[in-house]
């Protein structure tokens, strides 16, 4: 049969594109250091939920949409209407949806068929052999990839330097476990592999028999067996794209895995050769969604158009007038939408407040170096690359500096001490019974975490004056923000305070690359506050008056307190304004918290939230982002004094300041993209917690101080936790696709989405719905895809219900 | 006198407080808050112990009896360590649990073990009698193998869960035996008799026999090389179980040869070996785990030495000093896991500061130069002629840590400031030991032997341990400059899988068979 194929696979490019295309199929992960959402479906939004769906289904098994009984649990309270149904039944390709309402009724009425994965030779090898091979490589691959990958866990770290490939050769030739495991000859097979990655791959392609169409399933399945591992090589890639340069790790990564399958191939052969050509020709079949899988799909979208429906209702009611007077304090906060129920709760304290809605690296992207640190952080959206750069501390803090990094020096040479072989007995018996005090203050919740608190951060090198002012204007324009400003401005980023929590990163700012936003937001206080870019803003029709004065906060998203760092610009005329603001935020934490305790299990009050974010216990000391199912940009205006139920990202946009629409496209290419991220992340973890989900905390074993595998090892688990989607009792996090709602005329917007595909693709294929808002704030157009827009009933805004036929 | 049950109270609100957890098994109800505050009642009464043996002295409560098992406590500073050291930790890790695991479907199991597991470990390390002290001992591992199963669809777990359930039931047969001959050898289950009978001198060959099953029970029981590869698995279960071990479960072995101190010293030669394999583990287990790139796999590694190093000091018959240890590293290991969330942070603090100074050889010698001038003034302020040649021996080793701490801050790349911080460390460090050293010396005067006199045998081991160990410390010191040579790279693989004993042991009991993970 090699023969065969000899022809076809001799094209190492064939090859080539289908290795790369089974990679650009994995989503990413970023290190726990500093980790964001990804979209689990990354590499499916060219297609459909359907279509991804089988796709999915085909390579690991994974359902894309909930089970069917929480469908028909929304049907039967009503939750879903007919409507819903019929409306979202009559979206879908007519050539593949269930023939009428009835049908697809009783179809929810059923249980969807479970999905399996196609066998992989490992799994053939498993049935014939009696031991448990996908297991044993997924702990061998495991224990290699987390050496690899240690960014210091271990005192003796694995060799680096070389490739992926090579180094898994030099230590799986050594490795003798697959042998004593049952598979002799192991290391030596290894050792006599091609050199190279793709040499290897094409060599086992043949041996299998693999044409060129099956190929790129059967090797995005071999990445998928490698979890989040291959998740991690395919960061590698990304990152290494986004610099200009490629990576070959993920290439790599197939090579290894497709080694082992050649190996259990060559050892059962004989048994499992007729099995496995049927399943090869399987992955050589064209994907194509099973009726189940529409109706599933269908499902889904009816779920999503009943939560549109109450978002119209809650769009539609009239907004909190607000006057156009000169405000008192004006605060923005990120777009993430635990700031929604600390803004309505900010400006439910006083009249006089306004605040805004922006991303959280308030356009600064920053590659920034902590105080006394070497190490620089990209403190900005993952999809784009630092502009500037920027550390805490300059010279005048020379000698302190010197002397926190002896300090954190000496701890580290303390912490080798510990570990060490034959030091960590004498540590043990000579400090031992410290420890009795380090249990009690964290059994006791005594210790915090605390706000950071780093010298200001400056830009260095700085930047000329042209530039600052030009940086100043696109970030005032894009906040829409350029007159009426109050005498207090504050900038807040935002940032949890939890303990003993491997996901913290996962709960900062994911504008700010996972990291607490105060360094942009003390950056953008400093350019704004610098007298000379005021001076060059003027002329430019954006007048700061002089009294205003700009200070960088963190928002403090778990204990819903709000730092100001009001030492970056000592003002003593404003220490009034200062005051009754801090006075004002503390009351606005205070209802904020009781709101947020309503849904945090065990929480009972208000004050019970502070103590579970010093609780090393705790699993679930926030929501993060659970819930999220809108994005809105229009003024806020329209949304004051509505509750959103912190669900909600809003980004302040007025289109009538836009005149070229260049905001509405940024807002559509970046604040909106990462949003999705957002949403579907959540959502992945949600229908499909064992593939795309981050695992049960409480087996979470730190690796390499990049990832959480559960247990001993094997396969690392990106995605949100269980804990963090469900509260034990229930879901948190309703999987809903993300509506997108957005103030500006339609032309604009389909004008932007003709110009970016990727974009648009989202919006094509469903991952996320787009709205345009009229000029009261209530929902007016539905996006239907190919660029074209339909009439949303205004009726529907009030309250009642539209009659069956205008739906269809 | 019936003052000395008091330590029973601890085992009997645990037990009220696990009944409770299986009669309300669903989430978020009574038994996690009230297990919390069964634990807190058994710190109070293992205070209330400590305070009748302070003001009592030592001594045994009647026998409870029923159906021919009786209950009775010993009560003297072992015992009483034993009692607070367990109910602190378990308090810690029954709050912790209570949190961490809340929203549990089976929450209320979960603390009914954890309670269980606790109770039986508290009459396991008061227990006055043999038959107690089988039960009990029997009972812990029974409880903890529920403990591991707390998941029973995770194929790993079953996969560890079985390991440790072949070592346990070997260590209880070992243990029974043990008992066994104890009863032949001397006439009598009340452990207090048998060890005035002991320190007299009786019991003859029986009572050598019985120190051998011992040793091996105390071996099984605290994961010494090969059997220690379930120990590595065991974070197959909920964090806090990692803990619980460190509360008189995982160093039960070292609490049972402590108990049995003067029988010990009967068999020489079982003590001798004793040294060897608690030798081996504590350098095997610290090597291994220096590569190991996982943070609870890795404190897992650190166990198996550290219980490697409480055997080996059993071994050398300085008991006070590995009741010693037992306490120190269960508080320090028990808050390691408990607080391992914290390791992204930790590893990303590493880097900050900037690089890491290398230590040369000279540094290197150096350092070793200083540690042991700093032993000899410390030990001399302390009294070096009190010690026996085997804690002199021990501290050289103790020692040669501190050397590691020293080297760090004489590379040429280090500044003086960092050189002169881990000097203080170094001398604090050696300053604590000795008087931790001092301390558990005089708490467990009249209850623990004074150590023999070495023999020729025991001399070969002192200095093969000495020898060993600064080797192993030399290497680790000059670490970086030879680690990442080509040659090392195989050692390396071989290193971080443990040189395959646990992959054998897999083998042996078929752990990676599809019948378990179907």
């Amino acid at each position: 049969m090699s023969h065969k194929f000899a022809s076809a696979l001799a094209d190492l490019q064939i090859l080539g594109t289908a290795a790369d295309r089974a990679a650009r199929a994995i989503p990413l992960v970023w290190p726990l250091a500093s980790s964001v959402a990804v979209n689990p479906f990354l590499g499916q939004t060219s297609e459909g939920l359907a279509q991804a769906g089988a796709r999915l289904a085909r390579v690991a098994g994974v359902a894309v949409t909930m089970p069917r009984s929480w469908y028909r649990e929304k049907i039967s309270v009503g939750e879903i209407s007919d409507e819903d149904l019929l409306a979202a039944w009559a979206s879908a390709p007519a050539q593949q949806r269930p023939v009428d309402l009835t049908v697809l009724k009783a179809a929810a009425a059923s249980d969807a068929p479970t999905r399996a994965a196609l066998p992989t030779v490992a799994d053939l090898a498993k049935e014939v052999s009696g031991i448990d091979w996908p297991g044993l490589i997924a702990e061998r691959f495991g224990a290699w990839a987390a050496g690899y990958f240690d960014e210091g866990q271990a005192l003796w770290q694995a060799p680096r330097g070389k490739g992926a490939y090579a180094a898994w050769r030099a230590v799986a030739t050594h490795d003798l476990t697959p042998e004593i495991a049952g598979l002799p000859g192991f290391a030596l097979h290894v050792s006599e592999a091609p050199e190279s990655a793709v040499a290897a791959v094409a060599r086992v392609a043949d041996r299998l028999g693999l044409c060129e169409d099956a190929m790129e399933t059967y090797f995005h399945q071999m990445l998928m067996t490698q979890g989040g591992w291959s998740q991690y090589a395919r960061y590698q890639l990304w990152q290494a794209e986004l610099a200009g340069g490629t990576d070959q790790t993920i290439t790599d990564f197939l090579a290894i895995r497709l080694i082992w399958e050649e190996a259990l191939f060559i050892r059962y052969g004989v048994q499992i050769t007729d099995r496995w050509s049927s399943v090869r020709a399987s992955h050589a079949l064209p994907i194509e969604p099973t009726p189940e899988l529409v109706i599933d799909a269908i499902l889904q979208e009816a779920a999503e158009r009943s939560s549109q429906r109450a978002l119209a209702v809650t769009l539609a009611e009239p907004a909190l007038g607000q006057s156009e007077d000169r405000p008192v304090v004006q605060a923005a906060f990120c777009i993430d939408v635990r700031s929604e129920v600390f803004r309505r709760a900010f400006e439910s304290v006083c009249p006089d407040i306004r605040t805004l809605g922006f991303a959280g690296f308030f356009g600064l992207t920053a590659s920034h170096r902590r105080f006394a640190s070497d190490v620089e952080e990209l403190r900005l959206p993952v999809l784009l690359n630092p502009s500037v750069r920027s550390r805490s501390g300059g010279s005048e803090l020379a000698a302190k500096d010197q002397a926190t990094r002896f300090k954190a020096r000496a701890k580290r040479a303390w912490g080798r001490f510990k570990l060490a072989a034959v030091s960590s007995f004498a540590f043990v018996e000579a400090t031992g019974p410290i420890y009795v005090g380090k249990l009690l203050g964290d059994s006791l919740g005594l210790h915090g975490a605390g706000a950071p608190n780093d010298p200001p951060p400056r830009l260095d090198p700085a930047l000329d004056l042209e530039t600052r002012a030009t940086a100043a204007e696109t970030v005032l324009r894009a906040m829409s923000l350029t007159g009426n400003f109050a005498r207090l401005v504050l900038l807040a980023g935002h940032g949890a305070n939890v303990v003993n929590n491997p996901h913290a990163s996962a709960l900062h700012c994911g504008a700010c690359g996972g990291y607490s936003g105060e360094v942009n937001a003390r950056l953008l206080a400093a350019l704004l506050n610098d007298p000379e870019v005021r001076a060059a803003l003027a002329p430019l029709g954006i007048e700061i008056p002089a009294d205003t004065l700009f200070l960088g906060a963190l928002h403090d998203t778990t204990t819903d307190r709000v730092t100001l760092y009001t030492e970056d610009y000592p003002s003593h005329a404003h220490a009034g304004d200062i005051e009754q603001a801090k006075t004002w935020l503390g009351a606005a934490g205070r209802i904020a918290r009781t709101e947020r305790a309503l849904r945090l299990p065990r929480a009972g009050q208000e004050s019970s939230v502070a103590r579970r974010s010093r609780d090393w216990s705790e699993t679930r000391p926030e929501w993060a982002l659970a819930g999220c199912k809108a994005f809105i940009a229009a003024p806020r205006t329209r949304t004051a004094g509505k509750s959103l139920e912190g669900r909600a990202f809003l980004h302040d946009y007025d289109w009538m300041q836009d005149k070229s629409f260049s905001v509405l496209e940024l807002i559509l290419t970046a604040p909106v993209v990462v949003a999705s991220w957002i949403s579907l992340q959540y959502y992945g973890s949600t229908v499909a917690p064992d593939v795309f989900g981050g695992g049960n905390k409480l087996l979470h074993n730190v690796t390499g101080g990049i990832g959480v595998v559960e247990g001993n090892g094997g396969l690392l688990r990106a995605g949100l936790p269980w804990q963090s989607v469900h509260d034990g009792e229930r879901l948190m996090h309703e999987p809903l696709r993300l509506s997108v709602c957005i103030e500006a005329p339609r032309e604009a917007m389909t004008e932007v989405l003709s110009r970016h595909d990727n974009v648009r693709a989202l919006f094509d294929n469903g991952w996320l719905h787009l709205f345009a808002l009229d000029a009261t704030g209530r929902i007016a157009w539905r996006y239907t895809g190919d660029l074209q827009w339909t009439a949303m009933d205004p009726a529907a805004g009030d309250g009642t219900r539209p009659p069956l036929k205008l739906a269809v | 006198m019936p003052i000395y049950l008091t330590p029973l109270f601890a085992p009997a609100v645990l037990l009220i407080s696990a009944v409770v957890g299986f009669l309300m098994p669903g989430r978020r109800r009574l038994p996690p808050k009230l297990a919390e505050a069964a634990a807190l009642a058994a710190v109070v009464s293992a205070f209330v112990s400590l305070g009748v043996l302070v003001f009592q002295g030592p001594g045994v409560s009647p026998v409870i009896e029923s159906y021919g098992i009786g209950l009775s406590v010993r009560l003297d500073a072992v015992s009483a360590v034993m009692l607070l050291l367990v109910t602190f930790i378990g308090w810690v890790v029954v709050r912790y649990a209570g949190t961490y695991l809340d929203g549990e479907a089976r929450q209320g199991p979960f603390t009914g073990w954890l309670c269980l597991t606790l109770a039986s470990v508290l009459l396991l390390v008061s227990a006055g009698n043999l038959f107690q002290l089988v039960l009990a001992w029997i009972a812990t591992s029974l409880f903890l193998h529920r403990l591991l199963l707390f998941y029973p669809e995770r194929v790993s777990g079953q996969r560890a869960a079985r390991k440790k359930f072949v070592t346990a039931r070997l260590g209880d047969v070992a243990l029974i035996g043990a008992v066994g001959l104890l009863v032949a050898a001397y006439g009598t289950s009340d452990i207090g008799a048998i060890l005035a009978a002991a320190k007299a001198g009786a019991g003859g060959g029986l009572a050598v026999a019985a120190a051998g099953f011992l040793a091996l029970a105390a071996v099984l029981k605290s994961a010494q090389f090969p059997t220690h590869g379930w120990l590595t698995e065991v974070m197959e279960t909920p964090t806090p179980v990692s803990a619980l071990l460190h509360a008189g479960v995982i160093n039960a072995g070292g609490f049972l040869l402590i108990r049995f101190a003067d029988l010990m010293l009967l068999a020489p030669g079982v003590l001798a070996a004793l040294v060897m394999i608690g030798g081996f583990t504590a350098l095997y287990g610290s090597l291994v785990m220096l590569t190991q790139p996982a943070v609870k796999t890795s404190l897992a590694w650190s166990t198996v030495a550290q219980m490697g190093f409480m055997i080996f000091e059993c071994g050398l018959a300085l008991f006070p000093l590995a009741l010693l240890h037992i306490v120190a590293h269960s508080l320090y290991k028990a808050h390691s896991f408990l607080a391992s969330g914290g390791a992204v942070e930790k590893v990303a603090a590493i880097r900050r500061p900037g690089p890491v100074a290398i230590p040369k050889a000279r540094a290197v010698g150096r350092a070793f130069l200083s540690a042991l001038i700093i032993y000899l003034m410390v030990g001399l302020g302390f009294g070096f002629e009190h010690k026996s040649p085997q804690a002199i021996a021990l501290g050289a080793i103790l020692i040669f840590g501190v050397a590691y701490m020293l080297a760090q801050g004489f590379a040429d790349a280090a500044p003086r400031a960092l050189t002169r911080r881990t000097a203080v460390y170094a001398v604090a460090t050696s300053l604590s030991y000795f008087a931790l050293q001092t301390a558990a010396t005089w708490v467990t005067s009249g209850v623990l032997p004074p150590t023999p006199a070495p023999g020729p045998l025991e001399w070969a081991l002192i200095m093969l341990a000495v020898i060993s160990f600064g080797l192993v410390a030399i290497v680790q010191a000059m670490f970086p400059l030879w680690a990442y040579h080509p040659a090392a790279a195989g050692l390396r693989v071989h290193l971080s899988n443990g040189f395959y004993a646990n992959a054998v042991f897999d083998r042996i009991v078929g752990g990676w068979s599809a019948r378990t993970a179907s």
